[in-house]
């Protein structure tokens, strides 16, 4: 079993720490956000997390091994990462930007044998990109393309995914396609799946594992329940912040409470 | 498969473009009479007339296959350097390579030594080292630093260029030549010498297909999917340098068919590199081709700049491609 753990991390870059001595372990399974004001260093640890950024302090351990002493391709195996969706005129086809996941296992010159084929298959079916395989990325809208990415890092078959504010730039229908099927990674293919996510209110709805990453270090962990409290949001943010329930599933719902006229920053 | 007709289509086109060249010039030989004398020579047997299998063995042919090489190096780089500068203007100057190898080429001309080829060669891979080191302020060199290394290098090796010009009076005509590209006077061992360098070239990109796809998506995108990216920029510049300086060794200054040809290429084949170095290849090589064609024989005997050619040709077809969205 795959187990991805920070250990007593310190991050920063040049003069600057942004986290300070943080623990965190992601467990198989479940689906981890990271909930956090802006700047707090959400992309930050998960930069650290995929070995794109190396600690001040501590260490990432990806089964109980320093990630640093692990090579680009040890981890790619392991470790899907899905980037923030950035729209770029990527001249490639849906099929052609998920098979580069293979090269985790095929390498950078060997073709592509029928493992690959089938896992880039079994990815693309996942996702629900079949219809769109033979399309150029540059033509797709920004919840296919997230989806695409999804895809590509599936097809690394890794144990662990992690996904750096996914729903950005999504629409309402998007954000919860994208979440859930998330969701299902964890609950039904057992991953372990990361995402960083602005909105508080996603995290309480698609979350079953909160940190709340606020001061350079974790302010909470737990449940939704337990993190999107009245008293730890307020710290978090600075602001007074009201918590309801869902209508529907009963999770943590997040409001603002402050002043309305209010404009100071 | 759509791509491989291409690429064959392609192929035969180049083929065909490298017969015809051979016919023409300032002394038109019939098509019969090129494949007799070249026939002649492959079977040793005795040419029809001399003056002819002269022309065609030992002036044409080794231009010609010098022309396509040579465009085949340059269009390959340029696509190299797009997909990992993931800039649609890089071309495969932008790292300092033509303003070394000006340098290069300039000292030698003006100072009279007969060293200009190995001379530009040396001025291009040297040029592209020391961008290399300069861009690598704190660990590895990033792609924005390399471009900002190359664009201000490049200033400086062509302000030395202007320099050297100013102060001599000797050979300026031949430095202006060297500088505006072209192929006169080329022949055999001209061909041996960096031809094999710029296929090699060709080939090594062609090998880094995967990693150019992988880079076109981000650096750290590239990482995550298990690329060493030190490593791998690393030999996509040394491929795409060897196949540079070589042809730029070998016709000077040829502009433009690194940067538009692989932009058709993207057109005809997409974006992966596994199509479209090997179309950018062929593209490039029949394109400076029949500029070369062109070149020596609009004015014939006098021959124009193949840079300059390219440009005149090229820049209007681009325009029309872009057009045409």
């Amino acid at each position: 079993m795959t187990t991805l753990e920070a250990h007593d991390l310190t991050l920063g870059y040049r003069d600057a720490a942004v986290l300070r001595d943080l623990h965190l372990a992601v467990r198989p399974g479940r689906v981890l956000a990271l909930a956090g004001p802006n700047g707090a260093g959400k992309t930050t640890l998960l930069r650290a997390l995929a070995r794109l950024l190396r600690p001040r302090q501590g260490a990432v351990l990806l089964d109980g091994r320093d990630v640093w002493q692990l090579s680009e391709r040890d981890i790619a195996r392991r470790l899907g990462l899905v980037p923030q969706n950035e729209a770029t005129e990527w001249p490639l086809t849906v099929e052609q930007v998920v098979a580069l996941g293979r090269a985790a296992h095929r390498g950078w010159f060997r073709p592509y044998a029928a493992a690959d084929h089938a896992a880039v298959d079994a990815a693309l079916e996942q996702t629900g990109l079949g219809p769109l395989r033979a399309r150029l990325l540059g033509e797709l809208s920004g919840g296919e393309r997230q989806r695409v990415l999804i895809a590509r890092a599936l097809a690394q078959e890794p144990a662990t995914i992690l996904l750096d504010e996914p729903t950005a730039h999504l629409d309402l229908r998007y954000q919860g396609a994208v979440l859930g099927l998330a969701r299902r990674l964890a609950h039904t293919c057992g991953l372990a799946v990361v995402l960083s996510l602005h909105d508080l209110n996603l995290a309480a709805l698609y979350a079953d594992q909160v940190a709340l990453i606020a001061d350079g270090g974790l302010l909470a962990e737990g449940s939704p329940d337990e993190v999107f409290t009245a008293g730890h949001l307020q710290r978090a943010y600075g602001v007074p912040v009201a918590v309801g329930r869902h209508p529907v599933y009963g999770t943590p719902l997040v409001m603002p409470a402050a002043e309305r006229e209010s404009n100071h920053v | 498969m759509r791509r491989v007709r291409l690429l064959a289509g392609l192929a035969a086109l180049l083929a065909a473009g490298l017969i015809v060249s051979l016919g023409v010039g300032a002394v038109p030989i019939p098509l019969g009479q090129v494949i007799a004398a070249l026939w002649g020579r492959l079977t040793a047997a005795p040419p029809a007339t001399a003056q002819d299998a002269i022309i065609v063995w030992d002036l044409r042919l080794p231009r010609a296959l010098l022309a396509a090489a040579l465009g085949a190096g340059l269009a390959s780089a340029g696509a190299a350097y797009q997909a990992v500068f993931r800039n649609p203007l890089a071309d495969p100057f932008v790292i300092g390579a033509s303003g070394g190898a000006a340098l290069g080429a300039t000292l030698a001309i003006v100072t009279g030594l007969p060293l200009v080829m190995p001379a530009a060669f040396a001025g291009a891979v040297l040029a592209v080292i020391a961008v290399y080191l300069l861009a690598q302020s704190g660990g590895r060199p990033s792609a924005i630093n390399l471009l900002l290394a190359g664009a201000a290098l490049s200033t400086l090796l062509s302000s030395a260029v202007t320099l050297l010009m100013f102060l001599s009076d000797r050979n300026l005509h031949e430095v202006f030549a060297w500088l505006m590209g072209g192929l006169a006077g080329r022949s055999w061992p001209h061909l041996r010498t960096t031809a094999p360098l710029m296929l090699a070239g060709v080939a090594g990109l062609w090998a880094l297909a995967r990693p150019l796809d992988a880079l076109t998506g981000g650096e750290e995108s590239a990482q995550s999917l298990g690329l060493n990216l030190a490593r791998a920029r690393f030999a996509i510049v040394a491929a795409a340098t060897l196949a540079t300086a070589a042809a730029v060794a070998a016709g000077g200054i040829i502009g433009f068919v690194g940067l538009i040809v692989p932009h058709a290429g993207r057109r005809l084949v997409g974006g992966s590199h596994a199509g479209l170095i090997p179309i950018s290849a062929l593209a490039g090589g029949l394109l400076v081709l029949l500029a070369d064609d062109l070149a020596r024989t609009v004015v014939a005997p006098v021959e124009l700049p193949v840079g300059m050619l390219m440009a005149l040709i090229g820049a209007p077809f681009f325009l029309w491609l872009l057009k045409r969205g």
